[in-house]
């Protein structure tokens, strides 16, 4: 028998069994009244309708359908999906098979990079009093954490010495696995937080290190290594008296370039600049903006205020 | 009389009194029913339908920018927007519904206002020609012959004055009106003539009694307006549609409000998620949509002579189930038209077509046909009205009786220039025709000069002619009418009549050159010529025979299921005879009395039941009880009512509605008014209708052709097919809009689409092809199926929403997908490395976002990725909506059946183009096979 009918007879149900339910149901008359006072029908009647609905002992349907029907029904969904679903796993496997696993396809829209601090513990301001080591000490404690994998050792264990000044291109296969290049922890010198463990937070001189986003067989500067300046953001120039750049002028040297992919660039470790505000207006907010100067770089998109440079705000109190 | 309503006479009113009067009863113009206030009807499109949820949107977007704005949250003018855009959609939608609403509105105010009435007033004791609602109580008017009558006038002289009260009545048989006080009723009396009915012929003067409202038709029309007008079955169809989006829409946005809350996002988030479901869901620019497809839809049927004047009328048309027809003018041509001739013992047929492009089919070489003819010529009182040469005979307007008119038409066509005929035969005496003699007589000369003899011709009622006659004209020879050829004359009498048509005989009678010379001084009072042992000639039959086109679109009506009833005032035998003619009562059907004759048993011992065509006369109607009635429209597929009353058309249409019926009804009288506006679709006659008729009616028939409704019926149906297609087009992307947020939700992915997009698809690229898809041609069973019942053929229902959401929507859904992974990771982000990163990729303050090949992104770059995503997303859906057009363009027949079409798009430059074409393609396929199994397989579940 067709599925439809109990279904359209469950729903159209009112009306019929007001009728049928008459001669064996005393209550009828009073429903009767009760439906006309209210215009339509009764909770009860709903209710009624509801429990037929959900399981019709006669017609031995639940919602409409009979065991049958509803394996029949839930078996063609079944398979339905399982063949979309196989259909999605295929289109994802051929799309997926047409990937490098080293080079995505376009770079469009990750170049030119984007630039990053640290410490960065919520935000972009570094707020800290230079007697209370508590507001201070998650700061260091980033940078510690941030610095482990720059240790001089395992630096040296891990990777090699490259010529200073020009691109480090490896040639060969693809797959092959690529050699980076070393940038020991003690380069950053006072910011290295080996001669002073606090990176100078202590004395109200807080190291920040600045990194260039990674991209993949980008060459940053054009053979010119790309550098870092800093200012004072919208304020007072007087407020940040002095900065100091490790390594050298703070460039990012073009040894570290280009980099080939995680998977075979394993032990890459970005290159880093540190910046040294020794001398920055105390018991102020001070926003400050580090920009990266190089042939290629831009860092002056309105909408994307990490592109190229950095905003953030030093307040260093007593 | 003239002190009663203080004027004169001979004088008439003054100005001044005039002016007076007027400003005291307004002008002499029935009030149009009451329109809705313009701003009322326009804040209704503004809060109808979908709106509702759209304002809900728009109203929590701006109270997400409310609460950011406060936080100071970094980008808030985000949701500012969205609410903006949210109100713009519903403030545009609502305009345009409201523009398209007024257009039509328009079309028929401009319609009512095409014949400004004038009348002949005597005023300050001059003639005066006056615009007919500047008439006041007390005005003496003027009306001859043509006229409209301007007022409820009381007349005070009369000049053979006859009028057609088929405006307030329906009988179209003119009824003479003198000055003489004949009845206490007024409407029966024949000293008052009535607004709206026109004068057919003579001239009268009468005194203005009640303009305006205050007239009979106005009281009729007032009474109309009372009677109530349910919704149309669109609306009741678009409602039941919009309580289903909008349930899907808010229990799926509940569901996920409650699941993102649970889920632990924030408050905020949560209300950003339910916006987007609901934008996802509604079908924006669906309404809009669907009032395009109406209004073209209705363009088109005016330029078939349909004026729809109430757009959702279109296809209530479509879902008509039994139309009420009039007789008169909408079957028929309403000109009698002369159908057969009986001389020679033998029955031609003459050629009733409209064009009279068939050959005449008689024998024209009788001597008998001779004689006929000249008498129907000669004895004869209609005449052209002059400087009508150049129009077709059958289009010329002629002055005298509808019978009279007839011959003169059939004498003209078949012989030529009668007037010439008429003068070279010199009329010298001529009786006309009164309602104690029955006949018609004149004298004249003859126009053969070798004879001198005075032809004397006649004509009348058959049985009174034949009375006079002692010969009969046989093949030009006359021979003594024996009892044998009385009896083939009233065998042939017999079977005219039999056929619904007006017969008259014609004798006549050379009067002998002895006995009346040249200068013969006839006298018509005391009839000094002989009237009896005259020569009978022939029979003549006339008929007011059905258009065309009408057999043909009442066969198309059977076909399509619809059930056509005959309503008319006319008598049951002719009703039965056009019925037949017509195809309303086919040819192998029987009535209760056929089949009482043909078995031979009296009427009550016939099994009703095997009757399926019955006849119901006025009379009889009006003893029934409405169960008898209800047996009838039951039992009988085949039913013609004569000699109804137009109060009885509604209770007919009533019936018909009690049955379930969608009952469309024609009419034109004032009286039909109620009738018409209690059928689901009343369609007034655009050339006899009176405007009440049509205001009363939901449209209106240009050329008063039954065969435009059936035009209107076909187009009606194939609206709700489309709109059908339509709606099932629409709702497929809705699930390829609200999967993402789903996902977006439940795994973290980055937004696959944005509610800004959605929008754009919603309001921009969909709404062509939808439009595209109310064009779609008719399927080629449309006229074949029975019209769809109300309460199971909906516009949606769940099957087409399963098959919509669950299966098609579903497929597009993850072709979309697809392209947004493929967008993704050839970008950087591997699919595996997208799921749960919601949190981080939003962050405004993470810039270094690793992605699967170790670079590092800014959050401006991601979103700008995220955008391209968006519109990867959105050509994938518009891509897969191109299949999905496709395959919506037939509901049963293969895409290869109907041929493909030409939807052209504006297409963004973009690879991610060909992404989705895999499940492009395999929608269609599964449509196909869809099809095909429901071709193969027609009726199950």
């Amino acid at each position: 028998p067709s599925p439809a009918l109990p279904r359209s007879r469950a729903r159209s149900g009112g009306g019929e069994r007001g009728h049928e339910g008459e001669a064996e149901d005393p209550n009828s008359e009073e429903e009767e009244e009760t439906k006309q006072a209210m215009g339509s029908k009764t909770w009860r009647e709903l209710a009624g309708d509801l429990k037929l609905f959900l399981w019709n002992r006669e017609e031995r349907t639940c919602m409409g359908r009979t065991a049958t029907s509803w394996g029949l029904i839930l078996l063609f969904y079944f398979v339905f999906y399982t063949c979309l679903a196989g259909m999605f796993a295929f289109c994802m496997y051929v799309m997926l098979l047409t990937l490098s696993p080293y080079t995505p396809t376009y770079r469009d829209r990750v170049s030119p990079p984007g630039v990053m601090i640290r410490p960065y513990l919520h935000g972009f301001t570094i707020a800290f009093n230079v007697s209370k080591r508590s507001t201070w000490q998650p700061y260091v404690d980033s940078m510690h954490r941030f610095l482990a994998a720059y240790d001089d050792k395992v630096q040296e264990e891990k990777n090699i010495e490259c010529v200073a000044g020009r691109y480090f291109v490896q040639g060969g296969h693809e797959g092959e696995e690529k050699k980076a290049c070393r940038f020991k922890r003690s380069l950053l010198q006072s910011c290295s937080g080996l001669g002073d463990p606090t990176f100078g937070y202590s004395r109200g001189q807080p190291c920040v290190l600045l990194k260039m986003n990674r991209i993949i067989g980008y060459r940053p500067g054009a053979g010119v290594p790309v550098s870092v300046d800093c200012k004072v953001q919208k304020g007072n120039e007087s407020d940040l008296r002095s900065v100091d750049f490790y390594p050298g002028n703070g460039t990012f040297d073009l040894m570290y370039y280009p980099y080939y992919g995680k998977i075979t660039h394993v032990n890459y470790t970005s290159p880093l600049v540190a910046m040294h505000f020794t001398d920055v207006k105390r018991n102020n907010l001070v926003p400050i903006q580090c920009s990266l100067k190089g042939e290629g770089i831009i860092n002056d998109v309105n909408n994307d205020r990490f592109l190229g440079r950095i905003l953030f705000t030093l307040s260093i109190g007593k | 009389m003239e002190e009663k309503y203080g004027t004169s006479i001979s004088k008439g009113l003054s100005s001044a009194r005039a002016a007076e009067i007027l400003a005291r009863d307004g002008p002499n113009s029935l009030t149009p029913p009451k329109a809705t206030p313009e701003i009322v009807k326009f804040l209704k499109q503004m809060v109808g339908g979908f709106s509702i949820l759209l304002w809900i949107g728009a109203a929590f977007s701006w109270i997400s920018f409310g609460i950011q704005f406060a936080q100071g949250a970094e980008s808030p003018f985000d949701n500012l927007y969205l609410g903006v855009v949210l109100a713009l959609v519903v403030i545009l939608t609502g305009i345009f519904a409201y523009y398209q609403e007024a257009k039509s509105t328009n079309i028929m105010a401009s319609f009512s206002k095409m014949i400004p009435q004038q009348a002949l007033v005597i005023r300050d004791a001059e003639k005066k020609e006056l615009p007919a609602d500047q008439l006041v109580v007390g005005d003496i008017v003027e009306i001859k012959g043509g006229d409209r009558i301007p007022a409820d006038i009381r007349l005070i002289f009369t000049q053979g004055c006859k009028v057609d009260n088929s405006s307030l009545t329906g009988e179209s048989e003119p009824q003479s009106r003198s000055c003489d006080f004949t009845h206490e009723n007024p409407l029966e009396t024949r000293n008052i003539a009535f607004y709206s009915t026109t004068c057919v012929e003579g001239t009268a003067t009468g005194i203005v009694i009640n303009t305006g409202d205050r007239t009979i038709i106005g009281r009729i029309a007032s009474l109309a307006s009372g009677v109530g007008n349910g919704k149309t079955p669109i609306a009741i169809e678009i409602e039941h549609f919009v309580y289903l989006v909008a349930g899907v829409a808010i229990s799926i946005g509940v569901l996920f409000f409650i699941i993102s809350v649970s889920m632990r996002y924030k408050i905020l988030d949560s209300i950003i998620f339910l916006i987007g479901i609901i934008v996802a869901n509604v079908p924006e620019g669906l309404l809009a949509t669907v009032t395009v497809s109406l209004s073209l839809t209705a363009k088109r049927m005016a330029k078939k002579n349909c004026l729809v004047k109430n757009l959702e009328a279109v296809e209530t048309l479509g879902s008509t189930s039994i139309i009420c027809s009039d007789k008169t003018g909408t079957l028929t041509q309403n000109r009698m038209t002369v159908a057969h001739l009986w001389f020679d013992d033998q029955i031609y047929s003459a050629d009733t077509s409209e064009d009279q492009t068939s050959k005449y089919p008689f024998d024209q070489s009788s001597q008998t046909w001779t004689a006929l003819s000249k008498i129907v010529t000669l004895c004869n009182r209609a005449e052209f009205r002059p400087g009508q040469e150049n129009l077709p005979v059958m289009k010329r307007v002629v002055v005298g009786d509808a019978s009279e008119t007839a011959l003169l038409k059939f004498a003209e066509v078949v012989l030529g220039d009668v007037m010439d005929i008429r003068a070279r035969n010199k009329k010298v005496a001529e009786i006309p025709f009164n309602s104690t003699n029955k006949f018609q007589l004149s004298i004249h000369e003859t126009d053969d000069r070798n004879d001198k003899r005075f032809l004397l011709v006649m004509k009348g009622a058959p049985e009174r002619i034949l009375e006079r006659c002692s010969t009969i004209m046989i093949n030009g020879k006359e021979e003594p009418l024996d009892s044998e050829k009385a009896e083939a004359f009233q065998t042939a009498y017999m079977e005219l009549g039999g056929m619904g048509e007006r017969v008259l005989g014609f004798c006549h009678l050379y009067l002998p050159e002895n006995e009346f010379p040249d200068t013969y001084p006839f006298d018509t009072d005391s009839m000094n010529f002989p009237t009896s042992n005259l020569c009978f000639v022939g029979l003549l039959s006339m008929i007011d025979p059905p258009r065309s086109t009408v057999p043909d679109a009442v066969s198309k009506c059977r076909s399509a299921g619809i059930k056509v009833i005959m309503v008319t005032g006319d008598h049951p035998i002719t009703a039965k005879a056009i019925a037949k003619s017509v195809g309303i009562i086919s040819a192998t059907s029987e009535t209760v009395e056929d089949m009482a004759k043909r078995l031979n048993v009296p009427v009550e011992r016939v099994d009703r039941r095997q009757a399926t065509a019955a006849v119901v006369n006025g009379m009889e109607l009006k003893d029934m009880s409405l169960q008898q009635l209800d047996e009838v429209l039951c039992n009988h597929s085949e039913i013609v009512f004569a000699r109804t009353s137009p109060q009885q058309k509604l209770i007919i249409v009533e019936g018909c509605q009690r049955q379930g019926a969608v009952v469309a009804v024609t009419g034109d009288g004032v009286n039909d008014s109620p009738a018409l506006k209690k059928a689901d679709i009343g369609i007034a006659m655009g050339i006899a209708g009176s405007d009440a008729a049509k205001n009363a009616a939901d449209m209106v028939l240009l050329d008063d052709n039954f065969a435009s409704i059936v035009t209107g019926v076909e187009e009606g149906r194939l609206i709700f097919d489309n709109l059908k297609k339509t709606i099932a087009y629409t709702l497929t992307k809705n699930i390829a809009e609200l999967c993402p947020f789903l996902i977006y939700i439940i795994a973290s992915i980055p937004m696959p689409i944005g509610t800004i997009t959605i929008l754009f698809i919603d309001l921009g690229t969909d709404i062509i092809p939808s439009v595209a898809l109310a064009y779609e041609k008719a399927e080629s069973d449309i006229m074949n199926r029975r019209p769809r019942n109300k309460s199971k053929d909906r516009l949606v229902n769940e099957q087409l929403a399963v098959y919509s959401y669950l299966h098609i929507g579903i497929m597009q859904s993850v072709g979309a997908f697809v392209t947004y992974f493929t967008v993704y990771a050839e970008q950087g982000f591997l699919p595996t490395t997208l799921l749960g990163v919601r949190v981080n990729w939003e962050s405004n303050a993470i810039n270094d976002f690793e992605d699967s090949y170790g670079q590092e992104w800014t959050k401006y770059q991601r979103t700008y990725l995220q955008w391209t995503g968006y519109t990867a997303f959105f050509v994938s859906i518009t891509i897969q909506q191109v299949a999905d057009l496709i395959i919506r363009k037939t509901r049963r027949n293969s895409i290869f059946q109907q041929g493909l079409f030409r939807t052209s798009f504006l297409t963004p430059r973009f690879q991610y183009w060909f992404v989705a074409v895999p499940f492009a393609i395999l929608i269609w396929v599964y449509d196909e096979v869809r099809k095909l199994f429901i071709r193969r397989y027609p009726g199950s579940k």
